[in-house]
């Protein structure tokens, strides 16, 4: 299949990517930024992909190779007239204390992806804003959470053991529309 | 003391220092260790390449912390807290004793 590269979209480029890894024997979860975009249908652009992988980088960079991309610095894969580039994020997957348990997946024509799930996806966000005030990445769990069905009880239950309730009530004041 | 465990005396110096101030930049640990500074600068990168430290720009100085969000940084918080506690007093004194109240601007040294 011949791909336009530079029109692509997040999450066929996604796909594309954890496809390679996993045909080489390597599994992939898409986190960070990516995952917001696609929940929220591109409201929020991000230009890259951050993946969590148990695999080596020499073991990634062989696969990334595959499909054109070079390793820019230690964690970082570009490929010329690409305009995402690629982050490998240092495992474990995790949100603050917790390992991360459950994953989704979605098909597209260019394969599956591995991701975190809405809910997670909204806790990863609120992690930001918990530790460094972030208030983009607040913005950005309340767009997930607007477009998305989450567990509202999870990530009360997550945000109290990890310190942090009176942000949360931050962050349900928003989804109720009250300025954050 | 845990250098085995890091693999390098300069990590456990990173990690002392971070656990005691809080944030550091490369010249001022470097200054503080009296070692090289790309040491110091080497050893932070793996550290942040592994989610273990982050950094942010301030100025024109680079300045890391623990990653508050490393899965593993209560554990290691206890860790380097415990081992903090043998470290001789003649080596805290000179390493890890720092003023780090306010100074005002154009107060004599």
């Amino acid at each position: 299949m011949r791909i336009d590269w530079k029109h692509i979209d997040i999450k066929d480029f996604a796909a594309i990517v954890i496809e390679a890894l996993r045909k080489n024997g390597m599994d992939a979860l898409l986190v960070g930024g990516a995952c917001i975009s696609i929940y929220t249908n591109n409201k929020y652009v991000s230009s890259d992909l951050d993946i969590v992988s148990h695999a080596t980088m020499k073991e990634i960079s062989k696969a990334l190779a595959e499909i054109g991309f070079k390793k820019k610095s230690s964690r970082h894969f570009v490929k010329t007239g690409c305009p995402f580039f690629i982050e490998f994020v240092s495992p474990p997957a995790a949100l603050g204390n917790e390992p991360i348990k459950s994953r989704n997946e979605m098909t597209t024509k260019y394969g599956k992806i591995v991701l975190l799930t809405p809910t997670d996806s909204v806790k990863d966000r609120l992690a930001a804003y918990y530790h460094w005030n972030d208030s983009q990445s607040l913005e950005q769990a309340l767009m997930v959470a607007e477009a998305q069905i989450i567990d509202l009880d999870e990530v009360q239950r997550w945000s109290r053991r990890e310190g942090f309730k009176e942000k949360f009530d931050n962050f349900v004041n928003g989804l109720h529309g009250e300025k954050t | 003391m845990l250098e085995g465990l890091f693999g390098n005396i300069i990590i456990e110096k990173i990690f002392f220092f971070l656990a005691t101030y809080k944030e550091g930049y490369p010249l001022g640990m470097a200054k503080t260790f009296g070692v090289p500074v790309n040491r110091i600068q080497q050893q932070l990168k793996r550290l942040e390449d592994s989610g273990i430290v982050v950094s942010r720009l301030v100025g024109k100085v680079r300045l890391y912390t623990l990653n508050p969000r490393y899965p593993f940084l209560k554990e290691l918080d206890a860790l380097i807290a415990k081992a903090y506690q043998f470290i001789p007093l003649t080596e805290k004194d000179k390493f890890y004793r720092r003023r780090t109240r306010p100074r005002r601007a154009g107060k004599p040294q």
